[in-house]
């Protein structure tokens, strides 16, 4: 799952927003923490449940910050855009990656890449459509 | 560390950087604490009515909570802001919005007033919290150097104190904090908000040796947690065998309590002995854990019985703005020093000298 975030991330030229969706469990932050690790950071990405979101700073050319958001405590998304995340949409050198990012998509103006995470056994599947 | 040579110190300190808005009043007379005002507003009654869910987002709150939080703290300590000596805000780590609202009140504060401002790093306030038991400045040195667990919603964290002021992280959690734990089995058990003090209540009633959990990262030598997989051994459970009930569901909490504390007193043990420390500290909300308090306790009474055992009053682990008062008492402040104060949402325990500005 680390390794599949790092491919992805390769493939990453800027301004992404992906909400992640699926159960507890499903792999969602490994899958980031892969994509971090393939944005060059170092720092250890861990779960932004408690603080809303995570600022990380990237080492690429054209990526300068990963934003790693949950909105598994939010009633509503709308809610983590007025708590700053909005600042982070849509610009060219910034991914944002959302966790529960399905409770967004009413509120989000921009484009988004909805990623499905599902845990059958001990596998994990990743969908992206 | 400066010693400020005075007959009676007062400190407001101001937090805001997750969910709760606090203000408090400390007041230090001859090297003694006393806390004069403590004042949270937390956010934990409106997840309840809500359903374990906040309808209100963590910054709009704080706008709207800080200056009559402020207020009634003063006014609690009997001290009017013109009388305070010295400002404490937590500045890092934390939701960049929600700190920013402390700090910009602090700041306006310190400068209407002509008070010293000091921005303090967050999880230091966990650890310094316990001075507040110790107070004497000539014992506290004798108490270092100390380790603390910091372990919370939002943090777990292993942090040798090698003095006030100088500190440096030896472990931390590669994923879920302890407490995110908690919370979220609670969830996949069908319980209520917050999660940890339900499943310590159950707890108490069951038998934590019913249900086999695993107990991660214990085999690996150095100082870091893992607690996501913990979590998704209790999903694959619930999801094979369904809910349990009755009493078995007071087992079941017993049983994953038991895991998420032998993981963090193993690791702190061992830590201890590695770092051959003095004390052993802990903070942070799930630091309140009745059963963490008295088996680290006891471990440490059997394996490090010359090792101080410090813990705070359960009312000072949760986020509280007592604390960034203490470790505002021993940070330098300056009078413009406001200026310079900025929010640091990323800000790492021992990332720099934690007690300058």
């Amino acid at each position: 799952m680390i390794n599949l975030g790092k491919k992805f991330a390769q493939k990453l030229k800027g301004g992404e927003i992906f909400l992640l969706q699926g159960e507890l469990g499903s792999g969602k932050t490994i899958f980031t923490k892969g994509l971090a690790q393939g944005l060059g950071i170092k720092k250890v990405i861990t779960s932004p449940t408690f603080v809303l979101f995570k600022v990380y700073k990237a080492k690429t050319p054209g990526i300068k910050q990963l934003i790693h958001a949950d909105c598994y405590r939010l009633k509503k998304g709308q809610e983590i855009l007025v708590a700053g995340l909005d600042e982070y949409l849509g610009r060219d050198d910034t991914v944002v990656v959302v966790e529960w990012g399905e409770k967004l998509i009413e509120y989000l103006q921009n484009d988004f890449i909805p990623l499905y995470f599902k845990v059958e056994a001990d596998k994990r599947i990743i969908t992206v459509k | 560390m400066i010693m400020i040579i005075k007959n009676k110190l007062l400190i407001l300190g101001i937090e805001t950087s997750c969910d709760e808005t606090a203000a408090a009043v400390i007041e230090i007379r001859n090297s003694r604490f006393a806390v004069r005002s403590d004042v949270v507003l937390s956010q934990v009654n409106i997840h309840r009515k809500f359903g374990g869910v906040v309808p209100e987002v963590a910054a709009r709150q704080h706008l709207e909570n800080i200056l009559p939080v402020v207020d009634r703290a003063l006014s609690q300590a009997k001290v009017k802001i013109e009388k305070v000596d010295r400002i404490a805000v937590t500045r890092g780590p934390g939701l960049i919005t929600s700190l920013m609202v402390g700090v910009e009140t602090a700041k306006a504060l310190s400068y209407i007033h002509g008070i010293p401002l000091v921005g303090i790093n967050h999880l230091e306030g966990h650890i310094l919290v316990n001075q507040l038991a110790v107070s004497s400045w000539r014992l506290a040195v004798s108490n270092f150097p100390a380790l603390c667990l910091i372990v919370s919603g939002g943090h777990t964290e292993l942090v040798l104190v090698k003095k006030i002021g100088k500190y440096q992280k030896i472990g931390q959690t590669l994923d879920d904090a302890a407490g995110e734990c908690f919370d979220k089995v609670a969830k996949i058990l069908g319980l209520g908000y917050p999660g940890g003090p339900i499943i310590s209540t159950k707890a108490k009633n069951g038998n934590a040796s019913k249900f086999n959990l695993p107990r991660p990262m214990l085999d690996r030598p150095d100082f870091d947690f893992s607690f996501s997989g913990l979590k998704t051994s209790v999903l694959y459970y619930i999801q094979k065998n369904g809910r349990p009930r009755g009493k078995r569901i007071n087992d079941f909490c017993a049983s994953v309590q038991q895991a998420i504390i032998d993981v963090l007193i193993d690791k702190t043990i061992r830590a201890a002995q590695q770092y051959k420390v003095k004390t052993v500290m802990m903070g942070g909300g799930v630091a309140a854990n009745f059963e963490l308090r008295k088996q680290l306790g006891e471990r440490l009474a059997e394996d490090l019985p010359n090792t101080k055992y410090q813990i705070p009053n359960t009312k000072y682990c949760s986020d509280n703005a007592v604390m960034i008062a203490v470790a505002g008492y021993y940070s330098q402040a300056k009078k413009d020093g406001w200026q310079n104060i900025k929010v640091d949402p990323n800000w790492e325990i021992g990332e720099y000298e934690s007690t300058r500005a």
